[in-house]
């Protein structure tokens, strides 16, 4: 997976458990997989080690890995990828529907514009 | 404590240089100290190294006064302080004659990791000498690294390079007080950023707490030092 981080983009800590989360959602980190080591993603964001052991730490207590004594921190088996999806597109959609009521219009302009904006994909494809 | 400053007062002749400032950094810490050209960013790394004593106040390193705990402190001046005939690898081994702290293989793994050739400084570009430097620095086991600008006009790769190097050589036991006044690439390692304005400190925050208030250390910098 690719990891992002931006320093004006809210803490670091945060950005990294919501890369892992987004990952796992997406399909391209999978229960069972292995995080590389904090010290290895720090050198490669370029950011303190602290900052990913912290990240580590938020997403042990969210249930989403666990650590492994001597081989490392791994996606629990158990994770719920569907939970994770849905928190996910529903995040999408209040930021959607955000700028649906900034520009004044309601929940059928909304809707008709995702069905129009698929139709033209599905087109393109 | 690694290293605790209170109250210091530092003045050049009439000029004041810094004017009642009191820091403290833990083992494990990574500290920016940012501030304008002028700040007393490198007079407050020379008074911590014991380089420079203070007309007031108190510097403790690992609670001695620095020039009882000499050797503690490893201070990288930001000019190359080498003779520009000398060969990295000669320092290195000048170094490991005099200086029980410097580790050769260490040395060699650091030229290695930022991609340092050996030869001579004068014939080395800005940024392979920042590294090399660097290099030198890091080689030494140390409970305290100064680092004076060792990021300022060098090329970007270099400055990256450095970046990496510093979390990769990271210790939980060693705390780095590293000045810069650019702040962009740089604010990714730090866990606290301490703002120098005019001798003074103008702000000392944890940087993940600043932008969970929706500031960047880039952001504040421009807010605390303007």
């Amino acid at each position: 997976m690719r990891w992002n981080v931006d320093p004006e983009a809210g803490p670091i800590f945060e950005q990294i458990a919501n890369a892992v989360m987004a990952a796992l959602a997406r399909g391209e980190l999978e229960p069972g997989d292995k995080l590389p080591s904090a010290r290895a993603l720090a050198e490669e964001l370029r950011v303190n080690p602290n900052t990913v052991i912290r990240a580590f730490e938020v997403l042990e207590q969210l249930g989403i890995t666990e650590t492994r004594r001597g081989l490392g921190t791994f996606v629990r088996e158990e994770v719920d990828v569907d939970a994770l999806k849905r928190d996910r597109i529903r995040r999408a959609a209040r930021r959607y529907l955000a700028e649906v009521r900034a520009l004044g219009l309601g929940l059928e302009e909304a809707k008709a514009a995702l069905e129009e904006v698929k139709e033209e994909d599905g087109a393109r494809a | 404590m690694v290293l605790e400053l209170k109250e210091v007062e530092k003045r050049y002749l009439r000029t004041p240089a810094l004017k009642g400032v009191s820091l403290a950094l833990e083992p494990g810490q990574v500290v920016g100290l940012l501030g304008l050209n002028g700040a007393g960013k490198t007079t407050l790394l020379k008074v911590a190294a014991g380089l420079l004593l203070p007309d007031r106040g108190e510097v403790q390193l690992l609670g001695r006064p620095p020039r009882a705990a000499r050797g503690e402190a490893v201070f990288l001046p930001e000019q190359n302080p080498w003779p520009e005939r000398r060969r990295p690898g000669e320092v290195a081994a000048l170094l490991a004659g005099t200086d029980a702290s410097f580790d050769p293989e260490r040395f060699r793994r650091l030229m290695g990791f930022l991609e340092v050739p050996d030869r001579p400084f004068g014939q080395m570009s800005k940024g392979q000498r920042a590294r090399a430097n660097l290099a030198l620095a890091l080689a030494r086991r140390a409970p305290l690294y100064l680092l004076d600008e060792p990021l300022a006009g060098i090329d970007l790769i270099s400055r990256d390079r450095i970046l990496k190097a510093l979390v990769h050589e990271w210790r939980e036991d060693a705390a780095v007080l590293l000045s810069t006044h650019e702040v962009g690439e740089a604010e990714g390692i730090f866990d606290r950023a301490v703002f120098l304005r005019e001798g003074e400190v103008v702000l000392d925050a944890e940087v993940e707490e600043l932008r969970a208030k929706g500031k960047s250390v880039v952001e504040t910098f421009k807010e605390v030092l303007a």
